[in-house]
Formats: structure tokens, sequence, C-alpha cells
């Protein structure tokens, strides 16, 4: 029962079934939006489908229990698919390099005689670029490309390194992200999701200045951050952040995202002058004022902001206009409250992650691409060289490739014959 | 002036596929040796073409690679296609294999001059472009696309008999698999460099956009195909399927999940 069970995680059609499962629902993701919220799933499709959808977790599937699972068993079913194999290869090799006699040589598709008694000299020959393996009274066993062999299993363990380094990064991985105005300081992100939880940076962030440029046709060009790390009230770093140039602070990193306007409105009420922003409100000796909405443009009058305030324990609004002299200035309560200004202020959105496991699937990327450079344009091969009773035989084998090897032994065959 | 060039180029291919219809009609080999001349001609136009659209950004002020858009896109899948029919010419010297691969970069060329939601105009780069993973990323992606082509063309072939006209049916297989040998670690170079600039632009090398999804899928495709072939034996018909599914993949990969699917890399906004 257990051996059966080894056999199936090991084998090369549970990994096949396994790959077609994980390209197949991978598909899913790419039409179903993903990670959306409950309201624009039941405008795109009926209540029974959303449950349908939301049961199977396709309105998240690369994070389902059913998908991690899948990838799981891969992950299982691939390690013990590389090194059986392995393990077989490593004894195979052993047996393997030996000198097979004259008549086995003489029957290989690729062979030559030479009628010298002087072995040492064809060898020498025959040597460059290739390794002497194995050595014995009747000839020598010669070979190139051995790292070729290699290749398949570097791959594997190459993808199973980079699923080991992208699952500490979900573990211990965080992603979130800060907005700053300009002048703001903040020491906490927040992590996306329905509840909008914060954790906090371990080091606090201040957005110094920020910068937008257009190009002269209207594209942007540059979105620049500076921004400040701030450990103990002391700047520990400063750093232009701009999209393509994070901000790396002990492993967390810190990316332009986004940025955006937020308005924000100077009164003057009763003689000072009053800076709020939307949803602020103001209370001074019991008037109560809150800024509910802010307009571009209310009709063809320009900006507008509305505040709300109380009269006489009843709520009431009044639209403050900045560009109508009449609609500049109210008086509520027997308060001269006057609008004087609305200014546009830049805030910066920053993408923070933390990956511990981001440089476990670097080196993941380096080898792969190395196994896959050795595994498919290297190649092993073979050379044996062997006593015949009136000289020697050559004979050579390759594992792949064979039309380049039979060019190179050809070539071998007409330095050796020629001397 | 690029445009020119260009244009000169898509009339090129369209010439040289009708020196292919020619030779079939007529049946003398040196139109082949003419055809080559020409593939040779229209990959050094071609080339001149993407450089002095290059220059002409930075006259404009703009300078980057023409690998930004869809319309360079286009075009430049289009000359990676001649540049491996150049590059691998001892293999793929047969004309039904030449002239379905000058077809192929024609209807590229054609579509990209001719269709008018393509944006042909010289753009700047938008900050998450300005990166120099830009040109490693797109440049293994095109090239493994376009040798894609190859196994795909050499797949459908396979499902034809016509004898003298048709490379031997072991040929078109060993230039089917030889061509996934070589896109298979080209889209995975793609795959990879595109990782690790998404780090560095948006803070997560991999986050299941559409298309990083897409091209997860075509590599499994032809992981499974190797697979296939080299531990199973996979042979004959049910390779020429596989390679012609996996292809299917790329085309849905480039073009399907830019207009059907949106995400981070639509061409379009």
């Amino acid at each position: 029962m257990g051996d059966n069970i080894y056999k199936l995680l090991a084998s090369l059609k549970t990994a096949i079934f396994l790959l077609s499962f994980i390209a197949m629902t991978s598909i899913s993701g790419t039409v179903i939006k993903q990670k959306a919220g409950i309201e624009e799933y039941l405008s795109a499709y009926s209540e029974g489908t959303y449950r349908v959808i939301h049961f199977f977790g396709l309105d998240d599937v690369y994070h389902s229990p059913w998908f991690l699972a899948a990838i799981v068993l891969f992950a299982i079913n691939l390690t013990l698919c590389t090194f059986g194999r392995f393990k077989r290869f490593l004894k195979t090799r052993k047996g393997s390099l030996n000198l097979p006699d004259e008549h086995t040589l003489s029957a290989m598709p690729m062979h030559f005689f030479v009628e010298t008694t002087s072995a040492g000299h064809v060898i020498n020959l025959l040597k460059t670029g290739y390794k002497t393996v194995h050595e014995e009274e009747s000839g020598v066993l010669l070979e190139k490309g051995a790292v070729a062999r290699y290749g398949t299993y570097i791959i594997h363990v190459s993808i199973l390194i980079i699923l080991a380094g992208s699952l500490i990064g979900l573990v211990f991985g965080h992603k979130g992200f800060v907005v700053l105005n300009k002048g703001e300081t903040k020491s906490a992100m927040t992590i996306r999701g329905r509840s909008n939880k914060e954790i906090p940076l371990g080091f606090a962030l201040r957005c110094k200045d920020f910068k937008v440029s257009f190009y002269p046709g209207g594209q942007p060009k540059d979105y620049v951050s500076r921004i400040e790390v701030i450990e103990d009230n002391k700047v520990v770093k400063e750093k232009d952040i701009r999209v393509n140039d994070p901000l790396n602070h002990r492993g967390t990193y810190v990316y332009q995202a986004s940025y955006g306007a937020a308005p924000s409105f100077i009164f003057n009420i009763d003689g000072d002058e009053v800076v709020l922003k939307e949803r602020d409100t103001y209370e001074k000796d019991g008037l109560i004022l809150m800024i509910t909405r802010f307009e571009n443009a209310i009709h063809d009058f320009g900006p507008g902001v509305q505040v709300a305030y109380l009269d006489r324990e009843e709520p009431k609004t009044v639209w403050f206009l900045k560009n109508v002299e009449r609609l500049k200035e109210r008086n509520i309560r027997g308060i001269n409250i006057r609008l004087e200004d609305i200014k546009e202020d830049l805030y910066t959105g920053l993408e923070v992650s933390r990956d511990p496991g981001v440089w476990i699937v670097w080196t993941g990327f380096a080898s792969i691409l190395f196994g896959l450079y050795i595994n498919f344009f290297m190649y092993y091969r073979r050379i044996y060289i062997g006593k015949a009773p009136d000289g020697i035989i050559v004979a050579g084998h390759a594992f792949r490739n064979q039309d380049a090897f039979r060019e190179e032994f050809e070539k071998m065959k007409g330095r050796v014959l020629s001397q | 002036m690029s445009h020119k060039i260009l244009g000169v180029v898509t009339l090129m291919y369209l010439f040289i596929f009708f020196l292919h219809v020619l030779y079939f009609a007529v049946n003398k080999q040196k139109i082949i040796s003419v055809i080559w001349i020409f593939l040779y001609v229209t990959l050094g136009l071609h080339t001149a073409g993407l450089t002095v659209r290059w220059i002409e950004s930075y006259n404009l002020g703009i300078g980057h690679v023409p690998l930004s858009n869809f319309y360079e896109s286009l075009i430049f899948y289009s000359w990676c296609i001649s540049f491996l029919l150049v590059v691998m010419k001892k293999r793929l010297s047969f004309p039904s294999i030449t002239a379905l691969a000058s077809l192929i970069a024609l209807a590229f060329m054609g579509y990209a001059s001719i269709s008018p939601s393509v944006e042909k105009t010289i753009q700047p780069l938008i900050p998450a472009l300005q990166s120099n993973w830009l040109h490693i990323h797109v440049f293994t992606c095109f090239i493994a696309y376009a040798a894609f082509v190859i196994s795909f063309i050499s797949s459908l072939l396979y499902f034809f008999k016509w004898k003298g006209v048709l490379p031997p049916r072991e040929t078109l297989e060993d230039i089917n698999y030889r061509s996934v040998v070589v896109g298979f670690p080209m889209l995975s170079a793609g795959i990879l460099t595109g990782a690790v600039w998404a780090h560095y632009a948006w803070g997560s090398y991999w986050s299941w956009d559409p298309k990083e999804t897409w091209s997860l899928i075509t590599w499994i495709v032809y992981a499974l195909f190797l697979h296939a072939r080299i531990a199973k034996g996979l042979k004959g018909k049910k390779m020429a399927f596989f390679s012609i599914l996996g292809f299917l993949c790329v085309i849905f990969t480039y073009f399907g999940v830019n207009f059907i699917l949106s995400g981070l890399h639509s061409y379009t906004t």
C-alpha cells in the first residue's frame, strides 16, 4: 500500500497530470477577475454563479487551498522523481565506466583502425578537450561534456529552490502600501484586504518631496518621491524613489507605485486662517464644521466645497464656491466664514514589500538558466581507444546530437590517419 | 524614414513569398538561391529599419530601444523570425519552411502597418518601461516566440504529403524538436528576466497577471512536450499536435492577453 503510493507519487505520469492540472486551472484566474469586491462579482454574474465561484475559491484561484495543494504535490513528486533518477544515474554511471572489448568497439557505428603500436601517441592526438576517465591495460576511455548529463537534475532542483523561495516569501513576507503627503511621516504599512490591517514597518518613512513630470505630449515621464528613512528619530537614509528604482532598507523594499492629488481648503474663520482637508472637522466655541464634499466643477462655477454644520441640533449643509465672490463668504451662527483658497496637494503612493525568500528565488533562477544551457546546448560524448591485434581501434559515441558528433569524429579520424 | 524602410521590408517579404510560389510552379533550383539572397537583404533592411527608428527616437528627445509598444513588438517579432531563418539556415533550408516563415513575417509586418488600431508613432517611454531589463526581457521572449513559429510550421507541414516538395517527415520532426530546444530556454529566460524586472518595478516577482499566467501555461505545455518527447518517445502526428497546442498558447500569450484580458502588460491603456 505505502509502496504503491510512493510509486504513484514518484512517477512521471503523476508529474504530467499535476502540471496539466495546474496549467488548466490557471486559466480560470485569467478569465475571472481575482480578489475583487463582492459587488463587482454580483454585477458580472448571477448570485448562484457567484456562490459557486466563491465556494471553489475561483475569486482567488492562485491562493485557494486546492491550487496550493496541487503545487505542494507537484513539489513532492518532483523531489522523488529527481532523486530517484539521480540515484539510478550514479549507479549505472559507475558500472558504465569500462572499456568494451575489441569486438564491441568494431561493431559501433563510428569507429576506425590505426595501424600503429604506440597507443600513447594516438591518445595524445585525441585528448584535446577530452578527459581520461578510465584507463586499463588494453586502452583508455575519454569523455567530454560530462556536465551536460547533470543538466536535468540542475533544472529540476532549481524549480524546487524557486518553489521553496516563494513559499518562504508567502509565509514570512509582507506586502502593503503607504500613502504619504508631502512632509508626512508614517511608520506602518497597510495590508490590502477586506479589513485594511496595518502592520509596523520597524522604521518610519517621511516624504520630503514629491514631483511628477510629463512629456510634451502629456504622457507621464517620471515620478519621484524623496524619501527619508527614520530610525530612533534619526534620518538613516535618504533616496529618490522612482518607478523601477526602489529603496531597500534592511530587506524591506519601498516602491514608487502611484500618486494622486488631495485638495486642502484654506478658510478664514472669524479672522483666523484654518486649513482643512476632506472629512476634517473644525470645532471652536460651540461651532462645529465638517468638510463633506469637494467638486472640481460645479456646473460652470468652478471648484466648490460642501461644509456641514449644526443649526440648533439640526444638520445643515452649505456650498462655498471658490470663483464666485457672492458664494465665497457665509455667515453661520453669526460667525463670518470665508473660503480663501483651494490647493491641490500631491501625495505619493508607495508599495512596500518584505520578502526574505527573494534571494533564494534569484538563486533558483540563475541555476535553472545554467541547467537549461548545459542540458540543451552541451552534450556528452565518449571516445574509446582499445588495442586490436594489429593496431589500435578508436570508436566514438554521443548520447545526443549525433550529427554534430559525427562531424567532430570525422575530423579526429583525419587528424589521426594523416599522422 | 524608418516607416519607409519598413514599408519596403514588408513588400520584400511579399516578394519572397511570390518567389516561393514561382519555385513551386516551375521547380527550378536556382530560384532557391535567389530566395536566400533576398532573405539576407531583407533581414539587413529590416535591421536597418529598426535601427533608424531607434535613432529617430533619440532625435525626438525620447530615445529608447524600439521594443516598447505593440507596433514595435510586431516589427520585432517579424525580425526575429527572419533572424532565426538565417541563423539556422543549415537546418531550415527547405522552400516549404521558408515560404511559410516569410508568409508569417509578412502577416506581422502587414498587420503592424495596415491595422488602424495599431499606434505607429514613436511614443515616449512611460516610467514602468524605463528599465534596462526591457531589452533582455523582450529580446529573449521574442526569440522564443519566433522559434515556436518554426516548430509550428514544421508541425503543420507534417500533416501534408507532397512528395519532393516537403522535407522528409523525420526532418520535420527534427526541426520541430530542435526549435523547441531553442525556444524553451529562451522562453524560460524571458519569464525569469521579466520576473526580476517585475520585482524592481512593481514590488513582486510574480503577481499572476494574465500575461504572466499565460506565459507559465505556455512554458508548462512545452515542458510537457519535451518530457513526452525525451522520456516517453513522443513522435509523429501526436508530437505535431502537441507542438501546435504550444503555439496556440504562444499566440494567446502574445495577442489574446492584450485584446481579450486586461492586465499590467496591456499595450493599450
